[in-house]
């Protein structure tokens, strides 16, 4: 056995990025069914959106890019179906740079296929990309018209019933960021701090330590941490709505329902992993003292 | 066999492409590295161009000059950030950036001090005074906050007091660097379920004739 975890601390790491490959590979192929327990950050989310009324405007940001998109797709997906099912309309920008206006296209193109009653313009409307984050969420406190003055499409906000009312992003019930690196965090500091409307953000897993901070302090009405959150988020609404139960066990599409069954097969590998290292690591350790 | 459309081919060899330095470094890695820093540039330049410069500064100045005029402040500072290329007369540039920094340190000092430091203070001041079920938690928040920041006070030696203090805040961070690391693990498992279903489902399956 000592032996054994020698070689173990000298095995060629390529050895390990197979034994991921296929332990990754397998539930794809075929899937487990594993459970998803639900945190309160999410439930808490959850129960937010629920509650908002028919005709509440909510705000939507693609704040990520393709780097990121298996984490981030699935929960701004699930967020616009919940909004559609309960007739809450939805503002959608994308502040991120790389890919972020590309990937809202295809998550809108994707979810109204799916509610074909929604309107352009009416349920939903798609003002586009803009640079400078911060600049953007500054101005959006004052005229929204001022940050986005046309659709993605080139026409006036003022052509589109959804806008009409709306003065700055104050007006809005919600900001939903689905977001990469720093922006979500300028709409907690900027949007929500200095203009008070309340915020929910969907991080990637590794920025979402971070937010904890930023919901002890109230600062966030809740967060879908990385591809758990959104595979949460995607339980609590097919467990509140039938009709996106069926659409979640249905779909060919990918969800993050379906991806946590390699997150959780690959964990249990890399504890194991983390076990055997360290207790070959301390071994070794032992027999250099004992050798001194 | 089904018909994949080229967009899937070439994204699917893009990503092996990618994934092969995981084996070693090789021209097929170099080449999608190449092509996806060139393409993402690219990419920038254009939607910056069509979706904030477009809307925002020349078809307002082309439709409506009269009530646009004002633009042309913002549009010249643009133009002089360039200047830097004409050695001659770079220190323009320098105008505008100075401006920029400005504008932006002066947004960032209210968005960090209304956003992150008067909130985060304000929630380590909590009432400790009566029993309650989150009394205890918010009590080991209050240890973990003030024992790192008695690590991280270097302008005086530590003492008999101080040290032990210091070192449950060491304590503190690692178990935050390991929560932090756990989840970067979940993100980077996360991006990687994303490739490879895209690879299994978008691209193996229809081209055996699975789906």
């Amino acid at each position: 056995m000592p032996g054994l975890l020698h070689r173990f601390l000298a095995l060629d790491r390529r050895w390990i990025f197979l034994l991921v490959l296929v332990s990754v590979t397998g539930p794809i192929v075929l899937p487990l069914g594993l459970p998803v327990t639900v945190t309160e950050s999410t439930q808490k989310s959850y129960d937010y959106i629920e509650a908002l009324k028919p005709g509440d405007v909510v705000w939507l940001s693609f704040d990520y890019g393709p780097s990121s998109a298996p984490e981030n797709d699935p929960m701004a997906e699930a967020f616009m179906r919940q909004c559609f099912l309960k007739k809450v309309r939805v503002i959608v920008t994308a502040l991120y740079p790389l890919g972020g206006l590309g990937l809202a296209n295809q998550s809108l193109a994707r979810i109204t296929a799916e509610f074909p009653n929604v309107e352009y313009g009416v349920d939903y409307i798609n003002l586009g990309y803009k640079d400078g984050a911060t600049a953007v969420m500054r101005r959006l406190g004052d005229d929204i018209a001022g940050a986005f003055p046309t659709d993605v499409n080139g026409r006036p906000l003022a052509e589109f019933p959804i806008m009409h009312g709306l003065k700055s992003i104050r007006d809005v019930k919600l900001v939903f960021t689905a977001a990469t690196g720093l922006i979500g965090e300028y709409w907690i500091t900027q949007v929500h701090s200095q203009i008070g409307t309340p915020v929910i953000i969907g991080p990637t897993a590794v920025s979402a330590p971070k937010y904890y901070a930023f919901i002890n302090s109230g600062q966030l009405v809740g967060m879908l941490g990385g591809m758990k959150g959104a595979a949460e988020y995607e339980l609590l609404l097919a467990r509140g709505h039938s009709e996106l139960a069926t659409l979640y066990r249905t779909t060919k599409g990918f969800t993050a329902t379906k991806g946590m069954d390699g997150q959780t097969v690959l964990h249990g590998f890399i504890l194991l992993f983390i076990v055997l290292g360290n207790i070959a690591f301390f071994q070794e350790r032992g027999k250099k003292a004992g050798a001194r | 066999m089904h018909f994949v459309g080229f967009g899937t081919w070439l994204a699917a060899l893009l990503t092996i492409f990618a994934f092969s330095f995981l084996y070693k470094d090789n021209p097929f890695f170099r080449f999608a590295e190449s092509l996806f820093a060139g393409v993402s540039l690219g990419y920038y330049v254009g939607i910056t161009l069509n979706q904030t410069l477009l809307p925002n500064l020349v078809d307002p100045m082309v439709q409506d000059f009269g009530h646009n005029w004002d633009l042309i402040v913002p549009g010249l500072l643009g133009l002089m950030l360039y200047v830097r290329a004409v050695p001659r007369i770079g220190w323009v540039s320098r105008y505008a950036l100075a401006i920029y920094v400005a504008y932006y340190i002066g947004v960032d000092f209210t968005r960090r001090i209304q956003g992150e430091v008067l909130p985060q203070i304000a929630r380590t001041m909590l009432p400790l005074s009566s029993l309650q079920s989150t009394t205890l938690v918010s009590a080991i928040f209050i240890v973990g906050v003030y024992s790192v920041l008695i690590y991280f006070f270097f302008s005086k030696e530590q003492n008999a007091v101080t040290k032990p203090l210091a070192r449950l805040g060491i304590w503190f961070l690692m178990i935050s660097f390991g929560a932090a690391f756990g989840f970067t693990v979940m993100g980077r498992v996360a991006l990687l379920i994303g490739r490879l279903n895209f690879l299994i489902l978008n691209w193996i399956y229809p081209t055996i004739g699975l789906q």
